[in-house]
């Protein structure tokens, strides 16, 4: 029902300010990006970086190796999610409601540090390598495709699974009954029924599993050591040791962004096919399965799940071993942690203010705008949710990119300091907030705020003593999600940071650099444990709120 | 308190015409009842009254004052919403009580209303509950006391009972009807079913795409329907197809299948088209070798078929391709059996022609 009217400018206000903020914070900082790749030394426009820059074979080796990866990962996710999704919602799984959680975890846990824990237990000198060659395996590293694939499709799975499993159990089990009443065998009826009506959701899903793939940049960076990739080439190119090249980023950087968005488009128009039976009277039944199917099912699931877990606790134990140098040593101490802390705390203080600032504003400006799309349909609120929605599809190198050249010189000058961070921070988790709080929402009778006015209080007035409170705790529910993946946020900082502002994710970058491995399983220990507790700790009012992680 | 003035509203959605040129006087303290189909426009034009949906033109008043361009928090209208929309955050007097805050009504004076409000609904001693603690139909007089304490100058109810089961429904249709009554409250009331409509309002206007088919009081829609959709649409009738044989003084003669028919009609002429309609309980089942009674017609008919519905029986019967049905109370005649011919009376002023459509 639109409630949408002349008078009631607070819509219309918060619209402007959304869209105001989005303007000057991510989509002018693009523009910038866009705009130096454009033009010469002279100031010239000019196409002449585009052509310098595609014609190099390493260049264009960076766009093959990217896309084979992204698409790898893509169809790799998909044909582990797919089945996932269907023995979870509908084969007798034991330890269900522990598999929804843990399925989940990858999504908000650091990736990059399964990547690295990947390769403190398969790169060159790892424990597994070491262990598989002795036993005359000839295994080399994990570098490279393999790894990168490996470990998107750890990270990125619950991506495909969770919509999947949605769209699963939302299948009327009358269509179901109705196809084998028909005359199709079970199997018929999975292949023309079911999965026509779960493609859509297993699209939307594969999709932001090819986007996050593409824009990734620490996974990309432990892993893909000398081999070219698009969203590394834009920070070598913009911060690498022979000098800032910002023409030449800006052009890897739009070709990556206009890749990503193009997908993240396709997605949207995915996501709005995504119509199962509203009127869904019986849930689809728990398939019987002979013991031996259905012990294949439960290991496969529990599998899935545990593996994709191992790495970070690979990490945990690891950061409490003996280094020296890169080597590892077996016997147990504290000593990495105690190195770390003697180098310096600042960076721990800084990740838990810049994230919690962050998270903060995020939500301030992102509930409103949540609550604005999803309760007063306009062209212009639709606008609003387009551009909230873009920032999922922009890497963050690009972004710290964008906000350096945009907020270096003139009349507002940010670099330097950690206002820029928090900005980029916001600009980043703002898709995120505007789909949690439009989720939550959604749970919320419209007629409530209704009633709320009919009663005399004007919609400002309905929102602040009705709505947010009945929003309140998901929305800290979704403060603590974003808070934890900020904790974690890799690509945007290394841009931006400078001088004392540096991050636990900045020393891991660095000591990942140099030969501070000892250091770098402590921090990322470190990290993990700041992210994975606050997540226990607010685990029920995210369930009660039934928050989409995506 | 007041009477509603609706003057040649209008509202489209893109291309769905909600709303076409409705005018309606509701009188003060009426219980005025909107009926129709599903999609027809009735919450469409409730919403309007509340201020919740925009008027393309048109005007809306209470009394004299002009309110449609009044923001809904300012119209004095007290809505029950079909979902309840029971505030889940807040106890039932607290729920009551949300209305007199917005009005700055001081906590003594507050806490003393919240509590005849609620004596009022019944739900005296509920004040500490939780809603969901509460059953649909308390949830629904919860809903009830919170517009009725804000003592409301109109009371919307948009399908109130429509979540609830069937012998609830009774209840609280009786209970709605009571308190409006007692506190003499304007009411609309929004139902596409027609008996609840029936049994509680003062009049109702039925609605079908946008448009004010009819606006009388329960007898003259369920007995004097303005055109066949109203007829149909307030229950089950015969509609028959027949043309008119002659036309004197009031009194025409129409042909329907093969039986003839009289009614009373103003206007009509020899082979006008028209459809007739009799309600099946306006049809008597004459005993065998019987004549009608005084100032009845009657016809013959083959019997089709027969339903024994519990509280009536209820018969097909073949007018020679047109099928017209007849309602007894019990059961049928003995000499009414399927294939057996029969005689049906009935006064000519219960029939009532229009012309085809
Ligand atoms: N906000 C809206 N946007 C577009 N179309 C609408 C909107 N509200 C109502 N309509 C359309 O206007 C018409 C009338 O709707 P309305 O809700 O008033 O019907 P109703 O008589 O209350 O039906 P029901 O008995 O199903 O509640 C319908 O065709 C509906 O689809
Ligand atoms: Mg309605």
């Amino acid at each position: 029902m639109t409630m949408l009217r002349p008078q009631s400018v607070f819509p219309l206000a918060i619209t402007a300010l959304g869209l105001g903020l989005l303007g000057l914070f991510f989509v002018y900082p693009l523009f910038t990006v866009f705009k130096v790749s454009f033009i010469d030394a002279q100031a010239h426009i000019t196409l002449a970086n585009y052509a310098k820059i595609l014609s190099k074979g390493f260049y264009q080796q960076a766009f093959i190796n990217s896309f084979a990866i992204g698409i790898a990962s893509t169809i790799g996710t998909t044909l582990l999610g797919v089945p996932l999704a269907y023995c979870v919602a509908r084969l007798p799984v034991p330890g269900k409601s522990a598999v929804l959680v843990l399925i989940a975890l990858p999504l908000v846990l650091p990736s990059f540090i399964a990547a690295y824990a990947l390769v403190l237990l398969l790169g060159r000198s790892g424990v597994m390598t070491v262990w598989l060659q002795a036993q005359g395996i000839p295994f080399r590293s994990i570098y490279g495709m393999p790894g990168l694939v490996a470990v998107y499709m750890l990270t990125l799975y619950p991506y495909v699974v969770l919509p999947t499993l949605a769209a699963f159990k939302a299948v009327d089990a009358s269509m179901e009954e109705a196809g084998q009443n028909l005359g199709a065998s079970r199997w018929r009826v999975f292949w023309t029924v079911v999965l026509p009506i779960v493609a859509p959701s297993v699209m939307s899903g594969a999709l932001l599993v090819l986007i996050e793939s593409l824009e990734n940049f620490g996974v990309a960076f432990v892993l893909a050591e000398d081999r070219p990739i698009l969203s590394i080439e834009v920070y070598r190119l913009f911060a690498g040791e022979v000098g800032s090249n910002p023409a030449s980023a800006g052009v890897l950087g739009v070709s990556l962004i206009l890749c990503t968005t193009s997908v993240l488009l396709l997605q949207r128009r995915y996501l709005s096919k995504r119509r199962f039976a509203t009127s869904t009277r019986a849930a689809p039944p728990i398939h019987k399965v002979g013991s031996a199917l259905n012990l294949l099912a439960t290991v496969f699931v529990w599998g899935t799940v545990l593996v994709a877990l191992v790495p970070f606790f690979a990490v945990l134990v690891i950061s409490f071993l003996e280094f020296r140098g890169p080597v590892m040593h077996g016997n147990f101490s504290v000593a990495n942690f105690q190195d770390l802390w003697n180098r310096s705390s600042r960076p721990l203080f800084n990740t838990v203010f810049l994230a919690s600032a962050a998270s903060l504003v995020a939500a301030l400006v992102g509930v409103p705008i949540g609550y604005v799309v999803t309760r007063f349909r306009s062209r212009l609120s639709h606008l609003l949710d387009m551009t909230a929605m873009m920032p999922f599809a922009v890497s963050g190198t690009v972004l710290g990119i964008g906000l350096v050249v945009a907020f270096n010189a003139g009349w507002l000058i940010l670099t330097g300091g950690w206002l820029i961070l928090v900005i980029a921070y916001c600009v980043r988790k703002l898709p995120f907030n505007v789909r949690a709080s439009s989720a939550i929402l959604h749970q919320i009778d419209p007629s409530l705020e209704e009633a709320s006015i009919n009663l005399g209080f004007s919609p400002v007035a309905t929102f602040f003593r009705l709505t947010v409170p009945l929003m309140l705790g998901g929305v800290v529910g979704g403060m603590v999600l974003t808070w934890v993946t900020l904790a974690a946020e890799l690509s945007s900082t290394v841009v931006l940071y400078s001088g004392s502002w540096s991050t636990m994710t900045t020393v891991i970058f660095q000591a990942l650099e140099g030969t501070g491995a000892g250091i770098a399983s402590a921090a990322s220990a470190v990290l993990i444990l700041t992210t994975a507790l606050p997540l226990l700790m607010v685990y029920r009012l995210l369930r009660k709120h039934q928050l989409a992680v995506l | 308190m007041a009477a509603i003035a609706l003057d040649k509203i209008d509202r489209k959605f893109g291309t769905v015409h909600a709303v076409r040129d409705v005018s309606l006087e509701i009188r003060d303290g009426e219980f005025f009842t909107l009926l129709g189909p599903s999609g027809c426009g009735k919450t469409t034009l409730m919403r309007m009254v509340a201020g919740f949906c925009e008027l393309d033109s048109g005007s809306i008043r209470f009394g004299a004052r002009r309110i449609d361009a009044l923001p809904p928090h300012r119209r004095n209208t007290g809505m029950v919403f079909q979902s309840y929309a029971i505030f889940p955050n807040l106890s039932v007097a607290g729920n009551v009580a949300y209305g007199l805050r917005a009005r700055g009504v001081a906590s003594t004076e507050r806490n003393e209303r919240v509590r005849k409000a609620l004596r009022l609904v019944h739900l005296d001693g509920y004040e500490d509950r939780w809603p969901h603690q509460l059953s649909g139909g308390q949830l629904q007089r919860v809903a009830l006391a919170r517009c009725l304490v804000i003592e409301p100058e109109v009371l919307l109810l948009d399908e109130p009972l429509s979540n609830l089961d069937a012998k609830l429904r009774v209840e609280m249709r009786y209970e709605i009807r009571q308190l409006q009554q007692k506190l003499g409250l304007t009411a609309i009331y929004v139902t596409h079913d027609q008996e609840e409509a029936l049994a509680i309002s003062e009049r109702i206007a039925v609605m079908r795409a946008g448009r004010l088919e009819q606006v009388g009081t329960p007898w003259e829609v369920y007995n004097q329907p303005a055109n066949p959709f109203v007829a149909d649409f307030m229950g089950v009738t015969n509609l028959l197809p027949g043309v008119v044989v002659s036309a004197r003084g009031g009194r025409i003669e129409v042909k329907i299948g093969e039986a003839l028919f009289a009614a009373r009609a103003e206007t009509g002429a020899a082979g006008d088209k028209v459809t007739l309609l009799i309600r099946p309980e306006s049809l008597l089942l004459l005993p065998a070798q019987h004549g009608p009674p005084p100032n009845f017609a009657s016809f013959e008919a083959i019997v089709a078929r027969i339903e024994y519905l519990g509280v009536l029986t209820r018969l097909d019967l073949d007018l020679g391709g047109v099928t017209v049905r007849v309602a007894v109370l019990d059961k049928a005649p003995d000499h009414a059996v399927p294939g057996g011919r029969v005689s049906v009376g009935y006064d000519p002023a219960r029939a009532i022609l229009f012309p085809a459509s």
